[in-house]
């Protein structure tokens, strides 16, 4: 059975080859590198014992966050199976299995077995002892980066789980963009610790207590020669893997309970039909969409996650740049931060809504287009605003720095109506579909936007260069706030200007993006012209580009 | 002029003719069953009907309103409950009607009296007052909301994709008594279904759908010439394999 999975895992993954994949090759493949080049150029025993401690603790870091920033569903998900009539906690076990045998795994081998090495360096004993201890260790990880997974995905089943899911999303991208201000002295440490270790310090308490070093302690106390203290460390080890190996394959196996949140009480903001009407959006097209698209923001998990953690990102760099000496200057610009962020978490928005897209091809009237395109923007604009006023204003007056108030509120227009512009211009365009809104489980599910991501970071800067220009020259003239106006026009203008490209594009071509949806990506290109318009080309490359997380059955 | 005509639909995935020029024409006030085994092309074909996919060639004609010309004036017409897609899962059964009907442009009290009366007549109206999410519907109740959004507007013509599948038999019996108000009171309907018997009982034009052809097209009595049922003309213009003496014996153990 094991191996009739295995052989479906790779047959599946030959279909979904991606450069994340790559990419994630090439990182695992430097970390074993780095982990062989630090056992063997340490400068004494000692030194060796430390830096091993903290390759192991980075190792198992990146297992668990790893597929998570890699942006890939799981390969073989745990619902193609709920129908075989096996016992629920053995397919589990088993798919747990199938996560060992990969090239990732087998090079995390390769670098754990550098404890052997170390071992060896003492006594025949200690290296004898290195193996079941790196075999341990080696289970470990793995299991852990699957057990993380996973408990994000059941987290999307309730509210406090998604605003875990978004708190470390959150913190993952502020590490993304602005963790650079951490890595240069990081990088700098690094080349000293080979030859000084870690010294005495927290940090080497820390990192001695962490499960990932137990291994290594037995191999030390081998070596020195203490027995009990030797067997007690493996056994922790052994331990821990039998742990985390039970856990996680009881949370694989296939849930067979009802969809959907848990939930008791009645979802904010719905009055059933028999109760008297009450809403304040205009009874039009556009006041449906607007409805909709609010409540579904609210509701939905995926997308609660996404603008959840553009808030928690923007809280976390307004964080990190208010400590850090450098770049404090930074902090009362945290708000923007997240209005940037937002922009690019709702960059794929048909992609989350998936083939619920029949609706508005079915029901085109010569208006759809133009009241989905806005009545999104409206949405994602009334949605976002607040939050980030609200992170400006905590900033701003932690900060004590009043002076900012013009830029910040310059830079707000600004950010937003861009943002609500090319959002939506790379939602029609750039969409990429995840797994079907009924069928998704995991936190990434909905769809692999890393062609919109990267397109975002380079174009919204772009679009906002006026207000740039306009905040730096008026605020050298002293007179900052006259920026403001140019922020709110740069903002206004971009945001009906790209969405009126999205809506021509959208209703001009609503089958095609039903197509694109449902009937994946092979077919998908055959409705874009090879050689046409920019906006094609476009198109073209977030097809390609983006990896493809499907099935949906026909 | 019939009411719907589907006029030489072809649709190419990959390799596969989905759908090989398959022409149909639906009078007014009937109700045509269309049959054929799964990947037949019957959501193919129905789907390139109602402008969710654009045919390779051929067109579909509602009323005389060619959809892939005019788009907005057929789907007026157009009541649709496709096969197998997502709704705006977090919205409920009103909030959905509600959102639908906003979007067609339906006018807010007219949709909510419409909606009321849908979802009580489909016995969603508990669901509904409890805030059940479209998400946390069963399938037949999935279908069931479906089926609200093809009626809401009072179309003229329905094209309906597998509508009885997994609905339970009270709430057939109910779907059942709504197609026959709406065929005599002049409406068309098109069903699709891999249930012979269903079809049999229920329409009374039958079209036989195999590998994108259609194999045979026309009244029920037509269709089924000398066969005693639909399934025996089914399985003599499809062909069925036949289970073999020796084949499968070790089932009999
Ligand atoms: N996304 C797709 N990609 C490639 N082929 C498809 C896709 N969807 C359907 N098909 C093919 O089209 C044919 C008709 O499918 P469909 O119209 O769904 O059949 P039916 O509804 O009668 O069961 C099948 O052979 C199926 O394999
Ligand atoms: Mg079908």
């Amino acid at each position: 059975m094991a191996v009739v999975l295995i052989r479906l895992k790779f047959a599946l993954m030959r279909h979904s080859f991606t450069g994340m994949r790559v990419l994630g090759l090439a990182l695992i493949l430097l970390g074993t590198g780095l982990t062989w080049y630090f056992a063997v150029s340490a400068a004494n025993d000692e030194v060796r014992s430390e830096l091993l401690c903290l390759a192991f603790a980075v190792w198992a870091a990146s297992w668990a966050l790893g597929p998570t920033i890699a942006n890939g569903t799981g390969v073989l998900r745990s619902q193609y199976f709920s129908l075989l009539p096996l016992d629920r906690r053995r397919v589990g076990a088993l798919l747990l299995a199938t996560m060992f045998v990969d090239i990732g795994p087998a090079l995390t081998l390769v670098a754990a077995a550098a404890l052997v090495w170390h071992g060896a360096a003492f006594s025949v004993a200690a290296a004898l002892v290195a193996v079941p201890a790196v075999l341990a260790l080696w289970i470990s990880v793995i299991a852990l980066s699957r057990l993380v997974f996973r408990a994000l995905g059941a987290a999307m089943l309730s509210r406090l789980g998604v605003e875990i899911a978004s708190v470390q999303w959150g913190l993952i991208m502020a590490l993304l963009f602005f963790g650079w201000m951490a890595v240069q002295p990081a990088l700098a440490a690094t080349l000293a610790l080979r030859a000084n270790g870690l010294g005495e310090g927290t940090t080497g308490a820390v990192l001695a207590a962490l499960p990932t070093s137990w291994p290594v302690h037995a191999v030390t106390a081998t070596a020195a020669g203490a027995w009990g203290p030797a067997l007690g460390w493996l056994a922790a080890s052994i331990l821990l893997a039998s742990v985390l190996v039970v856990v996680t394959s009881a949370l694989l196996a296939p849930r067979v309970t009802a969809r959907g949140m848990r939930r008791r009480r009645r979802p904010l903001g719905a009055r059933p039909l028999s109760r008297p009407a009450r809403s304040l959006l205009p009874d039009t097209p556009l006041g449906a969409v607007i409805g909709k698209e609010l409540r579904q923001w609210w509701r939905d998990p995926w997308r609660g996650l996404e603008v959840r953690a553009s808030l928690w990102a923007g809280l976390f760099i307004g964080l990190l740049t208010w400590s850090s000496d450098l770049y404090s200057s930074f902090a009362p610009f945290a708000g923007v931060t997240c209005a940037f962020m937002m922009a690019l978490s709702t960059a794929n928005m048909y992609g989350h809504d998936g083939t619920a897209l029949w609706l508005t091809v079915v029901g085109q009237r010569p208006d759809t287009a133009r009241a989905d395109v806005r009545g999104r923007q409206i949405a994602i604009l009334a949605l976002g605003v607040p939050g980030a006023l609200a992170l400006s204003a905590l900033f701003v007056g932690l900060t004590g720095a009043h002076w900012a108030w013009p830029y910040v509120l310059t830079g707000l227009f600004a950010v937003f109506g861009a943002g609500a512009g090319l959002s939506l211009l790379l939602s029609v365009v750039a969409l990429s579909p995840g797994v079907d809104p009924r069928s998704r489980v995991d936190a990434n599910d909905s769809g692999d936007n890393q062609v919109q991501v990267w397109l975002s970071l380079a174009a919204l800067p772009l679009l906002c260069v006026p207000t740039v220009l306009a905040a730096v020259f008026l605020g050298m003239a002293g007179t900052p706030w006259a920026a403001l106006p140019v922020g709110v026009a740069n903002g206004l203008l971009v945001a009906l200007w790209l969405g009126w490209i999205a809506q021509r594009r959208l209703a001009g071509r609503l089958p095609e993006t039903f197509t694109r949806i449902r009937y994946g990506k092979e077919i998908a290109l055959q409705a874009v012209p090879e050689r046409g318009s920019l906006l094609d080309r476009l198109e073209r490359t977030a097809i390609t580009g983006n990896g493809e997380t499907r099935p949906t059955g026909s | 002029m019939p009411a719907l005509e589907l006029d030489g639909l072809t649709k190419t995935f990959n390799e596969t003719r989905a759908a090989d020029g398959v022409s149909l024409s639906v009078p007014r006030g009937s109700m045509l069953g269309l049959v054929g085994p799964n990947g037949a092309g019957k959501t193919t074909s129905l789907s390139m009907t109602v402008g969710l996919l654009r045919p390779d060639s051929g067109t579909a004609r509602v009323l005389g309103v060619d959809v892939w010309s005019d788009p907005v004036a057929a789907k007026r017409l157009l009541g649709v409950l496709p096969d197998g897609l997502s709704l705006p899962e977090r919205l409920t059964g009103g909030e959905l009607l509600t959102y639908w009907g906003g979007l067609r442009g339906l006018g807010r009290d007219l949709v909510r009296e419409r909606a009321r009366e849908l979802l009580r007549v489909l016995e969603l109206d508990e669901a509904d007052d409890k805030g059940v999410l479209v998400a946390e519907y069963s399938t037949g109740m999935r279908k069931k909301i479906g089926l609200a959004t093809a009626l809401l507007h009072a179309p003229r013509v329905l094209v309906l994709d597998e509508p009885y599948e997994a609905v339970d038999p009270v709430s057939a019996r109910v779907l059942t008594a709504i197609l026959r108000r709406f065929t005599d009171g002049g409406g068309t309907v098109i069903i699709s279904s891999h249930v012979m018997a269903l079809v049999e009982q229920l329409a009374d034009r039958v079209a036989i759908i195999a590998r994108g052809r259609v194999l045979a097209d026309g009244s029920l009595e037509e269709v089924r010439g000398s066969d005693v049922t639909l399934e025996d003309t089914f399985v003599r213009l499809v062909g069925a394999r036949e289970v073999g003496e020796g084949e499968l014996a070790w089932l009999s153990s």
